[in-house]
């Protein structure tokens, strides 16, 4: 019985970070300020890696933590900080 | 009661199917519809990241009868052993694709990363409707 609970907690924790992610994305679309967009979306990345390892692919979170959460929302940094900071209307 | 909890466990996974099309649609909105480059490559990264879940979704095994489901790694090299990872490992081909589309991600992110950089220094804006009333 547990089990079958244990189960469920997992696939509880799965949808709940799904729901969260989507939250995330909605707010990257939406927002005007640029370096808010790349936090939300580095957000996203890291809610992602729960999914991943919830889905039993640990080599993929190895690879996908570093390059998702930390080397493109760096790279996206310093092109901003190189060009222009805010989406006009 | 078994059947009961089976119905929300398959629910649940519903809703992740769902939420990851509903992060596809809403990606694919920002990359046609947002008019910044930079917001562009934002919904871009997030419409493979998004297409890699879905992926590594399909090769996921539900549990068969309450024993949960391994990493596809052979420890117990005996016929028992190789019988154990056959009946209850995940599919191994979906995680060796996404690590290869991870990778090539990152570096079609930094090439159009400096395609941008290219771009401010050309017209000093990143807006497309700007760049295109401009033409160069």
């Amino acid at each position: 019985m547990w089990r079958m609970i244990a189960e469920t907690i997992i696939y509880l924790i799965m949808a709940c970070t799904s729901i969260a992610s989507t939250i995330a994305v909605y707010l990257t679309i939406k927002e005007k300020d640029l370096v808010k967009a790349v936090i939300y979306s580095a957000l996203q990345s890291a809610l992602y890696t729960i999914i991943y390892f919830l889905l039993l692919t640990p080599d993929v979170v190895l690879v996908y933590l570093p390059v998702a959460v930390g080397l493109i929302p760096g790279v996206f940094l310093i092109l901003i900080s190189k060009t222009e900071r805010w989406e006009k209307e | 009661m078994q059947v009961d909890i089976s119905i929300i466990n398959t629910y649940l996974l519903m809703v992740t199917l769902v939420a990851m099309i509903a992060n596809f649609v809403l990606s694919l909105y920002g990359v046609f519809f947002k008019p910044h480059y930079i917001k562009k490559i934002i919904a871009l990264s997030m419409l493979s990241d998004t297409a890699n879940t879905i992926t590594l979704y399909i090769g996921y095994r539900r549990w068969v009868d309450g024993v949960p489901p391994t990493i596809p790694v052979i420890t117990n090299r005996s016929i028992e052993g190789i019988y154990d990872v056959v009946r209850r490992s995940v599919d191994p081909l979906p995680p060796a694709l996404v690590l290869t589309a991870v990778v090539i991600g990152l570096a079609t992110t930094l090439f159009l990363v400096y395609l941008g950089y290219i771009l401010y220094t050309h017209y000093k804006t990143l807006d497309m409707r700007e760049i295109k009333r401009l033409k160069g």
